[in-house]
């Protein structure tokens, strides 16, 4: 069944039992025109302070990963363990996401929705209001605390629902393509940013994308899904060496990655 | 340009009431009605302000503005508690979803027979007609409002740490509520529309009985001058319902 390789993966091991994992979790929504199984048997480990990327084939399931490991739904089977307790849907304190669309409270000001997670886990309104100030400068929006989601471009919406999620200094922190929606300049500077953000407070870190060299930039590691019902294909460990665009070590993470994905990638016959 | 604008808008509708007036006089012109049967604008206009100035009448008015007042909360506060109990609730939408649609389409109206039978003439039985009226109008926009929520933001409040309370009172109803105040708005119509009615049928004071006590003593005059207060009260009514509600969204 799950003979793949988290056994001797370099992440696997003891080290688990503290950070987030994954025990055969197999996922099937069920609907009234029939069910679609999303999840096969997928079964990884991310260690305390890692960065898993997942990468997919679109409707693979990589959100599904992201709901149940936020305890926002429960596998049809299989175990979600953080910090080695199955995850209860409800509360986990540990717990930031940010998701695909945006997500803000139209109702609030951008400080109001970027602060409201703190106060809803009792930071005091003006700790709150700080932090919130702190992590919309960080994401390029000093001075729009005061304005509303609608005066703002989806680019710039989206970037607050990144902020809202970092500003919980979560233990756990899950993204679901968080940089999709924004411009590619945008995009750089937020990779940048958000590698130096990990390297303060080392959350484990799941992160969904479809772009490879994301993945690369970001991750500790590479996990490759297959198509839907998804399975583990792959998981390609990332040196620090590789993470070097005109290095060796780059291309072979790329070209290996986008083999297991069934990508062609030599187009040196045209 | 927006002040020429206004001034053309006021223009505009005072046109349309000239034009109302004129075909009513004309009206009375081509075929020399007599002023039992339709009286002039200008006699309805003097029988009005003898109106404003009697006592009786303004005890009418309150008569009826008290019946609308607590009949509008009333049915207003229970329909949207309901509402969101409806919504957030599978175990209690499908008790009384039910009972609820197949009620609602009995009319307030439908009702006065038995209102009549059980409260009398007294004030009790219009506050009762209005508070259901408001009651189901606010029960389906308040659970309609909450169903069409994005389920992302349910999403992003358990993520944050939301208990399910708070994610339904600070969440679901704060995003339904301009769904819930376009429906406050029409609730206030179809309030006031039961207050009247219900006072024209079954009723021992109110606008309706001053208008109904007009016409059987053939008072026409009366009678238009009351269906036009209904009408400007109606009108601001909903207006200061719509400004609380805006109010209330911008707070």
């Amino acid at each position: 069944m799950s003979e793949f390789k988290t056994a001797s993966d370099p992440l696997s091991g003891s080290q688990q039992k503290d950070g987030l994992s994954f025990e055969g979790i197999s996922h099937t929504y069920v609907a009234a025109n029939g069910s679609t199984p999303v999840l096969r048997d997928v079964t990884f480990a991310i260690a305390p302070g890692q960065v898993a990327c997942v990468v997919g084939p679109s409707g693979c399931g990589k959100s599904t990963l992201l709901s149940l490991a936020a305890g926002l739904m429960r596998p049809t089977s299989g175990v979600t363990r953080w910090k080695g307790k199955p995850v209860e849907p409800g509360t986990n304190p540990d717990l930031g996401m940010a998701f695909q669309q945006p997500g803000l409270f139209p109702w609030m000001t951008v400080r109001q929705n970027v602060a409201i997670g703190l106060t809803t886990r009792g930071a005091s309104r003006s700790d709150a209001r700080r932090r919130a100030d702190d992590m919309l400068a960080t994401v390029g929006l000093t001075g729009f605390g005061d304005a509303y989601p609608n005066q703002l471009s989806g680019g710039m919406a989206q970037r607050v629902g990144i902020a809202r999620a970092l500003a919980l200094r979560p233990k756990l922190l899950l993204m679901d393509e968080p940089f999709a929606s924004v411009d590619a300049f945008t995009r750089l500077k937020l990779q940048a940013e958000f590698k130096a953000l990990l390297k303060l407070d080392r959350p484990t870190v799941l992160f969904v994308t479809h772009d490879v060299s994301e993945a690369i930039l970001l991750g500790d590691v590479i996990v490759v899904m297959s198509a839907r019902p998804a399975a583990v294909d792959r998981i390609i460990p990332i040196e620090r060496e590789d993470r070097d665009r005109a290095g060796p070590g780059y291309a072979r993470k790329m070209t290996e990655a986008l083999k297991a994905l069934g990508v062609e990638t030599d187009l040196s016959h045209d | 340009m927006t002040g020429r604008l206004g001034l053309s808008r006021i223009a505009l509708g005072l046109l349309g009431v000239a034009i109302v007036v004129a075909l009513w006089q004309g009206t009375i012109a081509y075929y020399g009605l007599a002023s039992i049967v339709l009286p002039t604008p200008l006699s309805v206009a003097a029988t009005l302000l003898k109106l404003f100035g009697s006592a009786a009448f303004w005890r009418d008015v309150a008569v009826s503005l008290k019946e609308f007042v607590l009949g509008y909360v009333i049915g207003g506060v229970l329909g949207i508690l309901v509402g969101v109990l409806v919504g957030e609730r599978p175990a209690v939408r499908m008790t009384i979803g039910p009972v609820i649609e197949a009620l609602r389409f009995i009319v307030p109206f439908a009702w006065i027979p038995l209102t009549v039978l059980w409260f009398g003439t007294s004030l009790t039985g219009k506050i009762v007609l209005v508070a259901y009226a408001v009651f189901f109008v606010m029960v389906v926009t308040t659970h309609r409002a909450m169903t069409t929520v994005d389920p992302v933001l349910t999403r992003v409040a358990i993520m944050l740490g939301m208990r399910e309370s708070e994610i339904a009172l600070k969440v679901h109803l704060r995003a339904a509520a301009p769904g819930i105040a376009s429906g406050a708005k029409a609730a206030a119509a179809i309030g006031w529309i039961a207050v009247v009615a219900a006072e024209y049928i079954g009723a021992s004071a109110g606008l309706g009985v001053m208008i109904t006590n007009a016409s059987m003593s053939l008072a026409t005059a009366t009678v238009i001058g009351g269906m036009i207060v209904i009408g400007i009260i109606g009108g601001m009514v909903s207006w200061l319902v719509g400004l609380a509600a805006a109010a209330w969204l911008n707070h």
